[in-house]
């Protein structure tokens, strides 16, 4: 299988191009912004695990913040990203293979309802402890 | 006009991969949130505990697979954005061989720190 061949000078454009998308477009635009911020987030969880090389301390000290509410709540955002890029990422794995191109619209709303209850149930947890 | 870009693109090897270690991911990342902020007391391990979690064989090698599937997916897509820009063939060749290079670094410092943890 091979890639699509854009035009260079289109293919640069092609983000900022908003005429005729259609919902899949949009949804597999939001699972490359959500992959982004898990890119970064995966690089600075590395960074943080570095803390363990430096003893129980270090790492037990971070720990009590990271308890904090605010640390809960980015907890609570970064899963809001693992859920939509994940579930969206199936149905973009489903699409690739030609499975349910014709119920993408629906299988999009469906993956994305789920997303917001697992988050929700997700969230209580997390802050009910 | 008509958008050329409307549809989404077809398959490439590297979005094969990208898929199948999506489809781990979904697996190991599961496994790794719900063992690591969801059974843990308070919603992380402390330092004692992280060292007994990592020392279990078996979630040991859960562990580095997961390292090994969430570096490669997450390279593999900031490739596919980069190269989705336009690059030339020379540079898109020069980005394959950094995010390489970047992602042996990062296993390679993932598998460091793990080793710091459990010796």
């Amino acid at each position: 299988m091979t890639a699509l061949k854009y035009p260079k000078v289109q293919r640069a454009g092609r983000w900022f191009d908003v005429r005729r998308r259609r919902l899949g477009m949009w949804a597999y635009a939001v699972n490359r912004i959500t992959g982004i911020g898990l890119v970064v987030y995966l690089y600075l969880h590395l960074a943080v695990l570095s803390l363990l090389s430096r003893g129980p301390e270090t790492w037990d000290s971070f720990v009590s913040m990271a308890r904090s509410p605010f640390y809960l709540s980015l907890d609570v955002i970064l899963l809001a990203g693992i859920l939509i890029h994940g579930l969206n990422g199936l149905r973009i794995a489903l699409t690739g293979f030609d499975v349910g191109v014709r119920q993408q619209k629906m299988l999009f709303g469906v993956l994305m309802l789920g997303a917001a209850i697992l988050l929700a149930v997700a969230a209580l947890k997390i802050f009910g402890g | 006009m008509e958008n050329p870009f409307a549809e989404e693109p077809k398959p490439t090897a590297a979005w094969l991969w990208q898929v199948f270690t999506g489809i781990g991911l979904v697996i190991l990342l599961g496994l790794h949130f719900i063992a690591n902020h969801f059974i843990a007391k308070g919603g992380l391990r402390d330092f004692a505990d992280v060292v007994a979690y990592l020392r279990n064989p078996v979630i040991l090698v859960l562990e580095i697979l997961f390292l090994l599937c969430v570096t490669s997916h997450a390279l593999l897509g900031v490739r596919a954005i980069l190269v989705d820009l336009g690059l030339s063939e020379q540079a898109e060749k020069r980005v394959s061989q950094a995010l390489t290079l970047l992602g042996v670094l990062t296993v390679g410092y993932g598998l460091w720190v793990t080793w710091a943890v459990i010796r």
